[in-house]
């Protein structure tokens, strides 16, 4: 039974509940924004306990935020002077709210502890970054850090415990892309000026603007690149290895990773790698302290199968990007190297299990469609699988990349941990089931049966030439299996392409032509946030 | 310069996929085998039985069946390709040896066995996935990918003679073509070469699309005819330059570019001599599939090798051409929607220009060339710019 | 004493009233990406287009 005082004080907030004014016809979550921007006039009243949790937890990642500054006050003063991305990162809170936008409950609560895992894990990341950037001043362990590409998976790293793996594109490119989508557009207008074409992917084309602009950290003795995931990655790999003028060794995974002649070759690429590593840092392998993280890995992994299971049911607490975003983090740039990971994964699946003990429906039971979200993602648009929940009742079950590499790896035997760990890179972000052969892109129905969706998402990057070159087989196949099926044009990094509202409008027009359904938000439906973070 | 006996002839080979020679060499009772890309080795698609046939789409201006399943946002060869495949082009071929060198090119050979165009019974596709690299792990993958995907398919699907004698017999013939083509490019070195860049293009072109042994006779031929042919009086062009670059199997592109008054004295782009006509030498105690799989490995120049001494390689190789050919400058050429080329472009022109001192002009083209215009601004503006470059380097001599 | 300590005690819930009070109506209305918006960025990009970098190839 509900408390007199906080239905009392609901009542009164209710006016500033954006659920409860969609459901009453007095308008809903976009009446809280101004027109453009993306800033909100008032936070969301989710009900007192609700907000309260949510305020709580924004004081959280405000205490990791001061920690970050705490630590390096000067590093991070002066890398928010010296690097246009750290201006970004200012537009956090923003962000977090956009992405928790309608959650209440469990699901607000697990969303949280996931984001917050992200915010420890990233401030500190940065403070540690910036405090040993050389281009800053240095720190003692600049020298001990191994720029690495961001989607290569840096746990096999682990077995060099001295060292410090850090994947040089995140913090400027990978992560801040997420929460700002005027940064990159920048970066991206920095390569095509030196005469990049402008139809090359954005992704690719923002951090050959990073590296044209000089704006990576100055870390490490040596680099280590790779040809994940794609064509236009190993491209700029070949400018950022002369700009940041390090030794450098590509770690050239097999690209059809399907097929088992391709696991012995990378495997063979991955102790070259840490040859090399050792003879550029004067370093000894250490297995047993990579056994240690991959104990981790597997754990997280484990625990991720067990998350699928309860994916499959209508009852999940973890939903949409809560679930994408940190996946998405804890494997690419975690990867097992971080203890808080392990943990948050162990009080996340409690809560699941819970909920789906009680059977708990998410999103107050209004999911009208269960869908799988495939092919890479708008970055720009991180909250698009919180907008179409709000405003379709479609619930992102699970994401493409969510399903990298979860394979355990062996802890005892050196031959056997090392085939394992090639087979588990190989399967890394916008990987996995974007490339290495058909087999690999048409898996998506199978995973659409076994998660029991009824919709497919196609993230469609106008310049991802693999993806396009599914395009219609694609398309045939949903027909013939009989999946509701939304290609989602976007450009990945650059909002000027396909914008946000570019992209929601495709679905609004499926949803209601197609599926012939109602908005549950019909504030949510068309707007305009081009000028908003 | 008296035309070249042959050229009409070699033009006319060019029109179609299915030619004269091809139809005949199917009618002898050989395999016709497909490849796209250098990284599948053209010398193993000639072994006994078969001949090799680098896929092109003459004459394709609109291939809107295959934009329908590969979108206009793709590779405009890949997508001549596929709606030749689609058109019944290519069912003269027993089997495609694709390799997954861009992502494009992958997907368009799964289209190959998706949607079954060629309509041959034997037809079958394979893909390789070529390495990135030229270290030894790189190349114990390539030559484990070529085995599996070319050797041993060729031999348990068509009884091929995949012998080291048959290896080494297909080696001496292959390096007999080689050495005609490359005698014939070498003349391109003179100070007023007896041959044109476009017919040497046409030349480099049928060699790579007809059968080696019924093309080889007429190749020999026009090399005799070369050997004494009188040049022009005067050199007739303003500038000699060398095309690098992506797919370029029209030569009326190499005639667009000598018409703006540059003739195309190297052509270091896929379909080009550069490499693809060097000799393959078998090591002591190497076997000749090995050789192979080094000799392919080492030359290749794909703009997809990430290795800094493999990039060094794509311009230390060009900076020899434009000496060895005394080329005044470089026009790089990238394919639409080609991201490999679209990245090297901007590297290399940086690196020849500011590094080596050669001039450079980047362009993008479509695979069939339509409108020229703009194109042919772009070459007489860096004509003009390579001959102001020569006036003031005389006054400085002066 | 026990007076004394109630004070303190007093003191300290009304300085953490306060503290809930100010951070609240921060969180509540907004107040933080506002400010961040509409002054910070601002100034923080005007600062990022002045800003010369070493912009070259390689």
């Amino acid at each position: 039974m509900k408390n007199p005082i906080t239905a009392f004080i609901d009542k009164k907030m209710q006016r500033f509940d954006p659920i409860w004014r969609a459901e009453n016809g007095k308008g809903g979550q976009r009446s809280r924004y101004y027109d453009k921007t993306g800033i909100a006039k008032y936070r969301e009243w989710r009900g007192t306990k609700d907000t309260f949790y949510d305020y709580l937890a924004w004081l959280n990642n405000l205490k990791s935020m001061g920690l970050m500054v705490a630590s390096a006050p000067l590093p991070v003063l002066k890398g928010m002077w010296e690097y246009r991305w750290m201006g970004s990162y200012l537009g956090t809170f923003a962000f977090i709210d956009r992405l928790f936008e309608g959650f209440r409950g469990p699901e607000l609560r697990i969303a949280h502890m996931n984001m917050h895992a992200i915010v420890q894990s990233l401030t500190k990341k940065i403070a540690l970054v910036l405090s040993n950037d050389k281009r800053l001043g240095g720190g003692p362990l600049s020298d001990r850090m191994v720029p690495m590409d961001e989607v290569l998976p840096p746990l096999f790293m682990c077995g060099f415990p001295n060292l410090i793996p850090i994947p040089l594109q995140t913090l400027p490119e990978f992560i801040i892309c997420d929460i700002d989508q005027q940064l990159e557009p920048f970066y991206i207008d920095v390569a095509e000026s030196f005469g990049l074409a402008a139809d090359v992917c954005s992704r690719c084309s923002a951090e050959t603007g990073v590296t044209f602009n000089d704006d990576f950290p100055i870390i490490g003795k040596a680099l280590l690149s790779t040809n994940m995931p794609c064509n236009a990655s190993e491209a700029t790999s070949m400018f950022q290895r002369r700009r940041i003028g390090l030794p450098d060794f590509p770690v050239t995974l097999a690209m059809i990773h399907n097929e088992p002649g391709a696991h012995p070759y990378s495997t063979q690429i991955l102790r070259d790698a840490i040859k090399f590593i050792e003879d550029e840092y004067g370093e000894v392998y250490d297995w047993d302290a990579l056994f240690a993280r991959a104990r981790q890995m597997n754990e997280q992994n484990e625990i991720e199968l067990e998350k699928w299971d309860i994916f499959k049911t209508p009852h999940s607490a973890l939903c949409g990007i809560a679930e994408t975003l940190y996946r998405l983090y804890s494997w690419a740039s975690v990867n097992g190297q971080e203890d808080y990971f392990t943990k948050n994964d162990r009080k996340v699946i409690k809560i699941m299990r819970r909920c789906y003990e009680k059977r708990y429906m998410p999103f107050g039971g209004k999911t009208r469609h269960r869908a799988f979200l495939w092919g890479p993602s708008a970055v720009y648009y991180t909250d698009f699988p919180t907008w179409i929940q709000n405003c379709w009742g479609v619930s992102i079950v699970l994401n493409m990349d969510s399903t990298m590499g979860h394979n355990m790896i062996n802890t005892e035997d050196p031959e056997e941990a090392i085939k394992d760990l090639a087979l588990f890179s190989e399967k890394a972000v916008m990987r996995h089931h974007a490339v290495g052969g058909w087999d690999n892109v048409n898996a998506v129905w199978d995973w659409a049966k076994n998660f029991d969706c009824d919709m497919v998402l196609m993230n469609d990057n106008v310049a991802c030439k693999g993806m396009n070159g599914v395009h219609a087989m694609m398309e045939e196949q949903a027909r013939d299996l009989g999946f509701y099926f939304i290609f989602v044009e976007h450009d990945l990094e650059d909002c000027r392409t396909v914008s946000r509202r570019d992209m929601r409008n495709i679905v609004n027009n499926y949803m209601s032509v197609v599926v012939g359904e109602e908005p549950l938000d019909p504030t949510l439906l068309d707007f305009d946030d081009s000028e908003a973070w | 310069m008296k035309d070249l006996k042959h050229l009409i002839y070699f033009e006319d080979l060019l029109q179609e996929a299915n030619n004269e020679l091809v139809a005949q060499a199917v009618e002898e009772g050989k395999l016709g085998l497909g490849y796209n890309c250098y990284y599948t080795p053209e010398v193993l698609l000639n072994l006994p039985g078969c001949f090799s046939s680098r896929l092109r789409a003459p004459r394709c201006t609109s291939p809107e069946i295959a934009t329908y399943y590969m979108t206009n946002r793709n590779c405009p060869y890949v997508r001549s390709i596929l709606e030749r495949a689609i058109e019944g082009g290519y069912n003269y071929l027993s089997a495609l040896f694709g390799a997954e060198s861009c992502a494009a090119m992958e997907r368009m050979q799964e289209h190959f066995f998706l949607l079954n165009p060629v309509k041959n019974d034997k037809f079958f596709v394979t893909i390789i996935d070529p390495p990135m690299k030229g270290d030894q792990t790189s190349l114990d993958y390539y030559k484990a990918q070529l085995k599996l995907k070319v050797v041993d398919e060729l031999h348990d699907r068509f009884g091929i003679d995949t012998s080291e004698e048959a290896m080494r017999q297909t080696v001496a013939e292959f390096n007999e073509l080689c050495d005609v083509i490359t005698e014939i490019g070498s003349f391109r070195k003179l100070e007023n070469p007896p041959i044109t860049g476009y017919e040497f293009h046409v030349i480099q072109l049928v060699s790579q699309v007809c059968p080696h042994y019924l093309i080889l006779p007429y190749l020999r031929e026009t090399l005799e005819e070369i050997r004494t042919r009188e040049p022009e009086p005067k050199f007739p062009y303003r500038a000699r330059i060398i095309l690098a670059g992506s797919e370029i199997d029209d030569p009326d592109f190499t005639k667009l570019v000598e018409s703006c008054g540059a003739m195309v004295v190297a052509d270091r782009y896929c379909f080009g001599s550069f490499p693809s006509r060097e000799r393959i030498e078998i090591c002591e105690g190497e076997t000749a599939f090995d050789a192979i799989c080094r000799h392919y490995l080492h030359w290749n120049q794909c703009a997809r090798f990430m290795s800094g001494d493999k990039i060094d390689q794509r311009h230390t190789e060009l900076k020899r051409l434009v000496d060895e050919f005394r080329a005044d400058g470089i026009v790089y050429e990238s394919m639409k929607f080609c991201e490999f080329w679209s990245y090297e472009k901007v590297l290399a022109s940086h690196v020849l220009q500011n590094e080596c001192g050669v001039p450079c002009c980047t362009i993008e083209k479509e695979y069939s060339l339509g409108s020229v215009g703009q194109l042919r601004t772009r070459f007489q503006a860096f004509v003009e710019s390579l001959e102001i470059k020569k006036i003031q380097a005389r006054e400085v001599v002066r | 004493m026990k007076k004394k300590v109630l004070g303190i005690v007093l003191k300290l819930m009304l300085v953490l009233l306060g503290t809930f009070i100010a951070t609240f109506t921060i969180y509540f209305f907004n107040l933080e990406n506002k400010l961040i918006y509409y002054v910070v960025r601002p100034f923080l990009n005007k600062h990022y287009d002045s800003q010369r970098r070493d912009r070259r190839i390689v």
